[in-house]
């Protein structure tokens, strides 16, 4: 065992200086290249396996979003907010042009609104799936995280025909959409696919949601209580898992959520295992919803509104004013302030993701006194999800 | 449309702060205007008034005014209202500073650390401010910012040694 001093000595000798830390403690770079942090870091102080202190230091996915838009015509710039999310790129293309028809004072005809929801509600879906793979692997449950891909590859070809991107879409866009559906055959398509899955969620609880492994691992780790949640701007399946029933599509309704039948699964433990059982929950109403939707059917009519204004899209102009548009996404509230000084580019776009609440303060004060291993959980059960925060 | 509910919450602040000008936007939409120094009195009342998350700290340069306007994005879910609190501040670095709020709401520390690297504002009593946040130090350094006179694009050109891929005399780009 070499000595404190001597290694001291021996770093001094190589033109190092090591930090005094107090006790055993060091400091640990968790990310951005570890793969749980997804491009984001955190600078742990570990005192044996226990983290002491916790800093955020994101920035890495940091590409001024808000403001290059300053510098592009009005429908250029979904092509640049829905990379704001990765995982669920249509809820910044909603905000953004529910926003927009704000200040046009447009009524986006019921069609569009149709796509729309059935669209967003999709994109849940499918961000969920996604989490489900990434929860399931740092778990260790590598099954579940398999299927969950795969799974998620049907959606990812029904997307595919409706919008013709697999991953980036850039089809909500201000008045409506950018293409009518493909046909009766894609509604047949969907409503199979949302069948096929609720079948499959029960191997999901067998494997993942109610195997053992998951509760040895989550009970009781990254705990917050109510009054904590709403203070540090929790939203979203986070702030249900603590015991407040909030739900944008419930408080603020959006779209064709007022029409629709759904519940909002409340859990009161506030730990990372409430947390992945509300996100449970909610997959089952997501789908129960896209049920809904296909048993509405889609309403005839225009997809998009009819203007005048929109036949030169590079000098379309928005009156001036500003208006702010949030939808729930699967990480919480999303929402997006946008400001017109009535020219054909935004003066000013904020977009305000949940993790800027989640994988800041929130991190950094659930990370103390927990084991390194329980890190990447306890990150992945709050679904952060860096570009948020950096944009 | 019924407004009621709305007209109510602001009547009931406005009451409480008579410094204050408040608007109903619409459903579910209020707008406060109130002077910068009188920034952490009108939260503390809104938090009083079950306003419980804010969402966001917007900051927004008006360079024809030399105003910054600073968007307090408030949201209540006990009325499932949307809150703006706007205050406008001096646009000179020097004088750009508005009390923190914080203490208030907690989650604002981000906002703030987000609104000063960007828009330059200082936020008196925050002392995360100075930490790294999300531009490194070499942009930093040279003034990088969201502000409506940095030149962007005259930035990107230096920094990436694109000078030939654009034209000089076109303003218009779109990037």
């Amino acid at each position: 065992m070499v000595s404190q001093q001597e290694l001291v000595k021996e770093a001094r000798e190589n033109g190092m200086e090591l930090l005094p830390l107090e006790k055993d403690t060091y400091e640990l770079f968790f990310g951005p290249q570890h793969m749980a942090t997804e491009n984001y870091s955190l600078i742990l102080k570990m005192d044996g396996n226990r983290v002491v202190k916790a800093i955020a230091n994101p920035g890495f996915l940091h590409r001024g979003f808000e403001k290059l838009a300053e510098y592009r015509p009005w429908y250029t710039n979904i092509a640049l907010f829905l990379r704001v999310c990765v995982p669920e790129p249509d809820v910044p293309e909603a905000i953004y042009s529910m926003a927009v028809d704000e200040l046009m004072g447009w009524e986006v005809p019921e069609r569009a609104q149709w796509i729309r929801t059935t669209v967003l509600e999709m994109a849940r879906v499918t961000s969920y799936l996604f989490w489900t793979m990434g929860m399931a692997f740092k778990l260790g449950v590598y099954t579940a995280g398999q299927w969950a891909a795969a799974y998620r590859e049907r959606f990812m070809a029904l997307f595919e025909e409706l919008t013709g991107a697999r991953v980036y879409h850039i089809y909500t866009i201000p008045g409506g959409v950018r293409r009518d559906i493909p046909g009766d055959k894609w509604l047949r398509q969907l409503r199979d696919t949302v069948e096929y899955l609720k079948d499959k969620l029960k191997d999901f609880d067998n494997v993942l949601f109610e195997n053992y492994i998951t509760f040895k691992r989550l009970e009781g780790i990254g705990v917050m209580d109510k009054k904590f949640a709403l203070e540090e701007g929790v939203t979203g399946p986070n702030l249900r898992a603590t015991g407040v029933k909030a739900d944008v599509r419930k408080l603020d309704p959006y779209l064709l959520y007022p029409e629709l039948d759904f519940e909002v699964p409340v859990l009161k433990e506030g730990d990372a295992l409430a947390r992945v059982l509300v996100r449970r929950f909610e997959i089952e109403q997501d789908l129960y919803i896209l049920e809904q939707l296909l048993e509405m059917g889609p309403p005839s009519g225009p997809y998009k509104v009819e203007d005048p204004r929109l036949k030169a899209l590079p000098r379309f102009k928005v009156p001036a004013g500003d208006a702010y548009a949030h939808v729930e996404a699967t990480g919480g509230d999303f929402g997006a302030y946008v400001i017109s000084e009535g020219g054909n580019k935004p003066y000013r776009v904020q977009i305000r993701g949940p993790s800027i609440s989640h994988g800041v303060r929130v991190i950094e004060q659930l990370l103390v006194g927990a084991r390194i291993a329980d890190v990447p959980v306890i990150l992945m059960s709050l679904g952060n999800c860096p570009p948020d925060i950096d944009r | 449309m019924n407004l009621e509910k709305e007209q109510m919450i602001v009547e009931k602040i406005l009451q409480k702060a008579p410094y204050a000008e408040g608007t109903v936007r619409r459903q579910r939409r209020i707008e406060f205007r109130i002077p910068p120094d009188r920034i952490r009195d009108f939260l503390m009342l809104l938090k009083e008034n079950n306003f419980e998350t804010m969402m966001q700290i917007t900051a927004v340069d008006w360079l024809k005014d030399g105003e910054i306007e600073l968007v307090y994005q408030m949201w209540s879910y006990t009325h499932a209202v949307h809150a703006f609190v706007k205050t406008r501040i001096p646009r000179d670095v020097d004088k750009a500073r508005v009390p923190t709020v914080r203490d208030i709401y907690p989650v604002a520390e981000t906002y703030e650390r987000d609104a000063h690297e960007f828009y330059k504002v200082t936020f008196e009593g925050n002392d995360k401010l100075e930490m790294p946040w999300i531009l490194e130090d070499e942009d930093k350094e040279a003034g990088v910012c969201h502000r409506k006179d940095f030149d962007m694009l005259g930035y990107v050109k230096k920094k990436y040694k694109l000078l030939d891929r654009f034209e000089e005399d076109k303003e218009d780009y779109v990037i």
